[in-house]
């Protein structure tokens, strides 16, 4: 991984387990495909990060936290 | 996503229209086919797909009214093929590839690969869980960054 990012000049990100992203990723998309989803608040997010450990600053938001993210 | 008043209505019907197709097809309806199945008129439509891509809701080609992104599935191939309820579908990331059988609520298997070395890396997502348990993705991009450039993201 260090090589890749040296290949391409960027600055090491962060690294989860697969397992993580996988429980993370049904956080994130269980109800993707229902017509009641609306997408969710900037502290919508950062609450489901915290429930993963993801407290540093790379999943840090910006701004506002009640205003539109994802 | 804030308050959701009536005049939305429209704009929510479409994107769940859209999840929907993309599901089904493994592709995204075009806006044609989204302004012919809701009884939309053409500029409606339009003004729709922009808004929605306004609201990261998707995302079009720039410049276009077509999908490229409606996160977790692709609409280009890519490096993370998603085989799922006997469909073959493009995610666009390994977080993505793994958000497809979580958004279908399926099993699935997963075609990726180290983007280093170029390794094979399958991943297998059955009776909810996720293996083999040794591989591991790394994000590059700080989160507060993604939306800047999804398609690099």
């Amino acid at each position: 991984m260090d090589r890749w990012c040296r290949s391409k000049d960027r600055a090491r990100g962060d690294v989860l387990p697969i397992a993580t992203v996988w429980d993370l990723s049904r956080a994130w998309y269980d109800n993707r495909l229902s017509d009641e989803y609306r997408g969710r608040s900037a502290a919508k997010v950062q609450e489901i990060f915290r429930g993963f450990g993801l407290t540093s600053a790379f999943w840090a938001l910006d701004g506002d936290p009640d205003a539109p993210q994802k | 996503m804030g308050i959701v008043s009536d005049d939305d209505a429209p704009l929510w019907k479409v994107r769940g229209f859209v999840y929907r197709r993309f599901a089904e097809d493994a592709r995204p309806p075009t806006v044609a086919q989204v302004a012919a199945e809701l009884g939309l008129g053409a500029d409606d439509a339009a003004r729709v797909f922009r808004e929605l891509d306004r609201r990261h809701a998707f995302f079009l080609d720039p410049g276009t009214l077509n999908i490229r992104i409606a996160n977790p599935f692709s609409a280009v191939p890519t490096d993370f093929r998603v085989h799922a309820n006997g469909r073959s579908y493009f995610a666009n990331c390994a977080w993505d590839a793994l958000g497809i059988p979580a958004a279908l609520h399926a099993n699935a298997t997963i075609d990726a690969a180290c983007a280093e070395s170029g390794e094979p890396l399958p991943l297998t997502v059955a009776g909810g869980r996720v293996t083999p348990v040794t591989s591991f993705a790394h994000f590059l991009v700080p989160f507060r960054r993604w939306y800047d450039d999804m398609v690099f993201t």
